[in-house]
């Protein structure tokens, strides 16, 4: 009488097992998926000096650009070549270049040794944020004319207006540091 | 001819040795073992003539793109469209046969 009991529960746990065991074997990819698997990447700075995330899983290798989430890529002040203050190269809300600041011009982008050249104007938080990107722009433009008038390549010609400060717009000294053309030398 | 065993033997092998890399994929274990961020890279000009990083580490390969400091893509005429050109392939002592 006891014996069939017995076996009958052996049964009922056996299949309680199996179903436990199923349950655990099907939960776990849900529970991968939930936690994820540790992938540690570091950190690869291309010759711009810009970051790059990268993993080697044993025989394959990931890339990809270390961004911040407006887009722009984390990259190194190394890579800037030369600051141009605009204080010294045009005159308030202009943007034409005398000759002295051409001649200074050229000089400079004839001693960078580099390719080619990306130009970015800025300017401090004074004035709209639309007229300081036209503004930026035609003094992006005037300074790359110069580069392009002895034969260097230029890349890329920007303006971000005051969307960039480098410095503190709420002193004297920062909104100077603000206005400038920022040179990127591509060797 | 191979036993069976003998081929099921070598792939339980390469995949216990593959599934030794842990969490950490900083390092190329390999046989030049070394830290990632010792790389060398080239520039592969993309059929749109935009730059991008490349990598020949060996067994692994890597490109990624070559960037402005507003994240769009840097066209910088370096070398014709499709073409590579620099020390990509410096950073391995592995040679590239194919």
């Amino acid at each position: 009488m006891a014996q069939p009991n017995l076996n009958k529960m052996r049964t009922a746990i056996g299949g309680l097992l199996g179903a436990a065991l199923l349950a655990v074997s099907l939960a776990a990819p849900a529970a991968a998926q939930d936690s994820g698997q540790v992938y540690q990447p570091t950190i690869w700075i291309d010759p711009d000096g810009c970051e790059h995330w990268v993993m080697d899983d044993g025989a394959e290798g990931f890339m990809t650009p270390n961004l911040q989430r407006n887009g722009d890529p984390v990259c190194h002040r190394a890579e800037i070549c030369g600051v141009m203050p605009t204080d010294q190269l045009f005159a308030t809300d202009r943007y034409e270049i005398d000759a002295n600041g051409r001649a200074t011009l050229e000089n400079f982008f004839r001693s960078a040794n580099a390719f080619g050249f990306m130009i970015y104007g800025h300017t401090d938080a004074r004035a709209s944020d639309e007229y300081n990107m036209t503004l930026s722009q035609n003094r992006a433009n005037a300074v790359a004319a110069v580069a392009q008038g002895i034969g260097a390549r230029v890349v890329d010609i920007r303006g971000f207006g005051e969307r960039r400060p480098r410095a503190d717009n709420t002193t004297v000294e920062g909104l100077q540091q603000n206005r400038r053309v920022e040179v990127y030398c591509l060797r | 001819m191979i036993p069976m065993k003998t081929i099921a033997f070598g792939l339980v092998a390469i995949t216990a040795a593959c599934s030794q890399i842990g969490d950490d994929k900083s390092v190329d274990r390999g046989v030049n073992a070394h830290h990632l961020s010792t790389m060398v890279a080239g520039i592969w000009v993309d059929p749109n003539g935009c730059d991008h990083w490349i990598i020949d580490d060996g067994v692994e390969g890597y490109a990624d793109a070559r960037l402005t400091p507003d994240g769009r893509p840097v066209c910088s005429g370096v070398a014709p469209p499709n073409t590579v050109i620099g020390p990509f392939q410096q950073g391995s002592p592995i040679p590239d046969t194919l």
